[in-house]
């Protein structure tokens, strides 16, 4: 999904460079004599420390006008990719904090530090990627996961996905139905899961979310189940109402992990959302769908900021397999275009 | 977050008020408050760059007619770029017709589709509905009860994968029906298969109508999707969902104009009935965050709530029960509290969150309570004691409790609204007032 991200952040990163790499050659060509620097020191005190950081240390000193215009190119870019405009403004806070005032040694590639300048910026805003597996055996079972979101970011799919995937890896699942409100949730939960053999538990629709889940969560624990699986209904985090029932679910079936599942297409909002359902319900790790869309990413390097939680798994089919586990340090190094 | 967007966009237009020459810097900033909030609201970056750009130029080259002053005359170019940004809404004629329904997963096409038949079927016109989605589980049931409850048939099969033969069979099923709705499953643009799917759709039905369903917290991806959507089957309106979440729904304006059509139906809830024609300047208000924009270019003050609540005599400080209860008939007509105060030229005043907590319901119950009071009582409710409180609850079958709970409510809105006047002065207030009456 980040293919179009991947291509426009290179080309910042060769303009960056570009700058960089011509600020430093005239002044290396120059290389002028203690009193004419001296001269130009009154007007320009900035070109002093340079020559004097030039001709002690051998380094070159990056200044702030030398990157602005790639960085204002770099902050299109990231909103085209539909980076929410805060985690823009932070993220190009970092990269710009980090290269100005840079000592460059001479020899010292500009790439190498303007890669390290982005992939520092990227990665502290996605993080940790998270592995689920891992977490089942580390914890004592049945490990409670609590599915969340708003309408339609695909929370029945995911929950299917994660199902399906936890059981290929050798976990034993149940699926709880806490989705009683929308038309026909129940039914598609219910074919989902014979599909693939899982025990689903439900009551009828309309029924009381909590008490479903409850009972799955019993169903597991007397079954010796790995894994309970909550699927929820969809509700916008400004509905007060449907936001306490989610408190109540979890009060109720105390999840070991809530996660939140949103789609990589979507823009800013999602950081309003995931913020609001950070806030009220808490969340652990983050899924996002829909990654096959063409999407631009943006969402995940949003969300992640946002709510300082892991991208567990990306979505990007409509397939049971079409799931993977998301790894930060890969999808920036892949950004970037370096490594493998 | 979102509330001082619109916050900074007021406070950059005030700098321009009382200019007799339009200032460059006060044009700039304003620009920039444009971008920040239409970003945020996802429209595609090249537009609001191009829709900045030809403020700006407009702003500093036009003259301002005679008799406008300086903020009418950016304010109004402001407003007519965005009406040129937003378009005007898609037709939807009241004839008998197909319409077929497309969209990314999850965009909620399926509930749209039971919103739409629901529309029309409350229009007067026969409605129809054919389950094209054969790949979702639950799709048919879902349509199935949707429209089971409204008496709206539905041709489906969830046995059949084949969505060419159902709307081949369900075409002649629905013949006695006045307008067809085919609900598809979601697909994206990289869907070979599926795309070449609703093309073979189109084909078969030759829908009169062919709808685009977009999220509206989708991003720049908007334009891409429908770029593609519209070259498969030449799409000629847009539906906006999701609107009552806090998305803005900018990413649907650059489906718009990939598709040069326009936005047809905005849906705002999960019930039937949550479907609304388009409406550009509601729209506009929403995507910047601020109140009616065309009532301050019409200057058209008094207009909206203004009959509804007397602003004057409530910043008087002449709160009484009677103008909260106007309020809250008004709220019944016209939406949540919150977005009846934006309308409101009051300017930045704080209103404490706690003010808007109060649900629709309890909104009911206080008008119950405020039925069973005197005259008096409204006009001055500092006569209300003990006694009067168990009669008044007693009269509105509520506890004693709830009265109270409303007295307190009263008093908190009260307050806030004396607040505004805190500070400046009735004089300032008032030349404050006729300001805000000037936009």
């Amino acid at each position: 999904m980040f293919e179009g991200l991947r291509a426009r952040l290179q080309k910042v990163q060769g303009t960056l460079e570009n700058n960089i790499a011509r600020t430093a050659s005239p002044a290396g060509i120059a290389s002028p004599p203690m009193e004419k620097a001296g001269s130009a020191s009154e007007k320009d005190p900035t070109l002093l420390t340079r020559v004097k950081v030039l001709i002690t240390d051998r380094e070159f000193l990056i200044a702030e006008k030398d990157v602005e215009e790639p960085l204002f190119e770099l902050e299109m870019v990231l909103l085209e990719n539909d980076v929410a405009l805060p985690v823009t403004e932070e993220i190009l806070r970092r990269v710009k904090a980090d290269l100005t005032g840079k000592r460059r040694k001479i020899g010292e590639s500009v790439d190498d530090i303007v890669i390290s300048a982005l992939r520092g910026a990227l990665l502290g805003v996605l993080g940790q990627g998270f592995d689920l597996l891992s977490y089942i055996q580390s914890h004592e079972r049945p490990v409670k996961i609590l599915f969340t979101g708003v309408n339609g970011t695909g929370k029945t799919t995911t929950v299917a996905k994660v199902a399906s995937y936890l059981k290929k890896h050798g976990c034993s699942v149940v699926i709880g139905a806490g989705d009683t409100f929308r038309a026909g949730a129940l039914e598609q939960i219910d074919v989902h899961a014979a599909r693939l053999g899982i025990k689903v538990i439900q009551h009828q629709a309309g029924a009381d979310p909590s008490a479903v889940l409850f009972d799955a969560v019993q169903y597991a624990e007397a079954h010796r189940i790995d894994a309970v699986l909550a699927d929820t209904a969809g509700r916008f985090h400004n509905r007060a109402n449907l936001m306490k029932q989610l408190e109540k679910i979890r009060r109720v079936m105390r999840p070991d992990l809530v996660v939140y599942v949103d789609e990589a297409v979507a823009g800013n909002d999602a950081v309003v959302r995931a913020y609001e359902f950070e806030k009220t319900v808490g969340a652990d790790a983050v899924v996002l769908t829909k990654a096959d869309m063409d999407a631009k990413g943006g969402a995940a390097i949003s969300i992640a900021h946002t709510i300082g939680k892991p991208v567990m798994f990306l979505g990007v089919g409509q397939g049971y397999d079409d799931i993977v586990p998301f790894s930060p340090a890969q999808v920036v190094d892949e950004l970037l275009g370096v490594g493998s | 977050m979102l509330d001082r967007l619109g916050t900074s966009l007021k406070d950059a237009l005030k700098k321009l008020a009382g200019k007799t020459v339009v200032d460059r810097a006060a044009v700039e900033e304003l620009v920039k408050d444009l971008q920040r909030a239409l970003i945020q609201a996802d429209v595609n970056v090249k537009m609001v760059m191009q829709l900045s750009q030809a403020i700006k130029t407009r702003s500093l080259e036009e003259q301002p007619p005679k008799g406008m002053t300086v903020r009418e005359h950016v304010l109004r170019i402001v407003y007519q770029e965005l009406v040129k940004l937003v378009g005007s809404a898609g037709e939807a004629r009241l004839e008998p017709q197909i319409i077929l329904m497309a969209g990314l997963q999850g965009s909620g096409k399926t509930t749209t589709t039971a919103k739409l038949a629901r529309y029309f079927q409350r229009k007067g016109l026969r409605v129809g509905v054919i389950c094209a989605d054969t790949f979702r589980p639950g799709a048919y049931d879902q349509l199935n009860t949707l429209c089971t409850r409204m008496n709206v048939p539905v041709f489906g099969n969830p046995k059949e994968k084949d969505a060419l033969k159902i709307v081949r069979e369900g075409l002649p099923a629905m013949s006695g029906t006045e307008v067809v709705i085919i609900d598809t499953q979601g697909r994206h643009a990289l869907e070979g298969e599926l795309i070449q799917e609703i093309i073979d759709i189109q084909q078969i039905a030759a829908a009169r109508h062919r709808w685009l369903v977009i999220d509206a917290a989708l991003g720049q991806q908007a334009a891409e999707q429908a770029r593609r959507f519209h070259e498969a089957i030449n799409i000629d309106g847009v539906i906006i969902t999701k609107m009552d979440g806090t998305a803005k729904g900018g990413g649907a304006l650059s489906a718009v104009a990939e598709t040069k059509s326009g936005i047809v139906f905005i849906g705002s809830g999960e019930t039937s009935d949550d479907l609304e024609r388009f409406e550009p300047d509601g729209f506009i208000s929403r995507l910047l965050g601020m109140g009616d924009l065309k009532a301050l270019v019409e200057r058209a003050e008094e207009t909206m709530a203004g009959q509804e609540v007397d602003v004057n005599a409530m910043l008087r400080g002449k709160f009484s029960l009677r103008d909260m209860y106007a309020q809250l008939e008004a709220v019944n007509r016209m939406g949540p509290l919150k977005q009846i105060m934006s309308m409101l030229p009051l300017g930045n005043m704080e209103i404490p969150q706690d003010a808007y907590d109060v649900t629709s319901t309890k909104m009911q119950r206080y008008r119950i309570i405020m039925d069973s009071m005197t005259g008096p009582e409204l006009d001055d409710p500092s006569v209300m004691g003990s006694s009067r409180i168990h009669r008044i609850a007693m009269g509105a079958g509520a506890s004693p409790e709830e009265v109270r709970e409303l007295l307190r409510y009263y008093k908190m809105m009260k307050k806030a609204l004396k607040g505004v006047r805190g500070g400046q002065g009735k004089f300032n207030m008032q030349r404050m007032m006729k300001k805000f009456g000037g936009m």
